[in-house]
């Protein structure tokens, strides 16, 4: 699992997308992250760890290869603009919301 | 594992599992372009809802945009469903 800088993340995510156009499905993970770096011992405690709460793990995979990010609430606002405009722009194989048929590509999987 | 018919019914479940245990819950993204299909599934390893669509990629996104600030936020405060 490879951590990356927000911009590095972004550019690995477009690249991933557009490998998986062919064949493939792309898998995009997102959770709360508390910055612990090591496992919680089953017994004693841990020691000199604060849990912090303004931060979540985004992870994305194209069955091969896996990246990961953190986010945090100060850069929540660029990246979340950056990660929905990413999505939209990738994420176009789809049918439109429209009542007209408008079969731009051939989607006749049946 | 409830899969939904209906984005609504998904979202406020989907919502108020991530609110119940923030760090338990996860939110997944799957996306086929050969299919041309888009699935999200929420899950806190007990409860799994599912949701798939061939359609609704600017609400899907809109959504996990609003669980990753929700994810952020520092306050617990519960994110009022924005309705465009």
């Amino acid at each position: 699992m490879v951590l990356l800088e927000r911009e590095q993340f972004l550019t690995e995510l477009t690249r991933l997308f557009q490998k998986c156009q062919l064949s493939g499905s792309m898998c995009i993970t997102l959770k709360k992250y508390d910055g612990r770096t090591k496992p919680i011992p089953r017994k004693g405690s841990v020691e000199g760890f604060e849990p912090s709460e303004n931060k979540c793990l985004l992870r994305a995979t194209d069955g091969k290869k896996k990246i990961s990010t953190v986010v945090s609430s100060k850069e929540v606002n660029m990246f979340q603009m950056a990660c929905s405009n990413l999505l939209r722009a990738s994420m176009d194989g789809l049918k439109k919301r429209d009542k007209k048929s408008k079969t731009k590509k051939s989607k006749a999987v049946q | 594992m409830p899969q939904y018919q209906t984005w609504e019914e998904f979202s406020r479940a989907a919502e108020k599992l991530c609110l119940t245990d923030p760090m338990k819950a996860r939110v997944v993204l799957k996306y086929r372009h050969s299919d041309g299909s888009l699935c999200i599934k929420v899950t806190d390893d007990l409860v799994c809802l599912v949701y798939r669509t061939d359609q609704d990629v600017k609400k899907i996104e809109k959504f996990h945009s609003q669980l990753m600030r929700l994810m952020v936020a520092k306050e617990s405060r519960s994110v009022a469903m924005e309705t465009d």
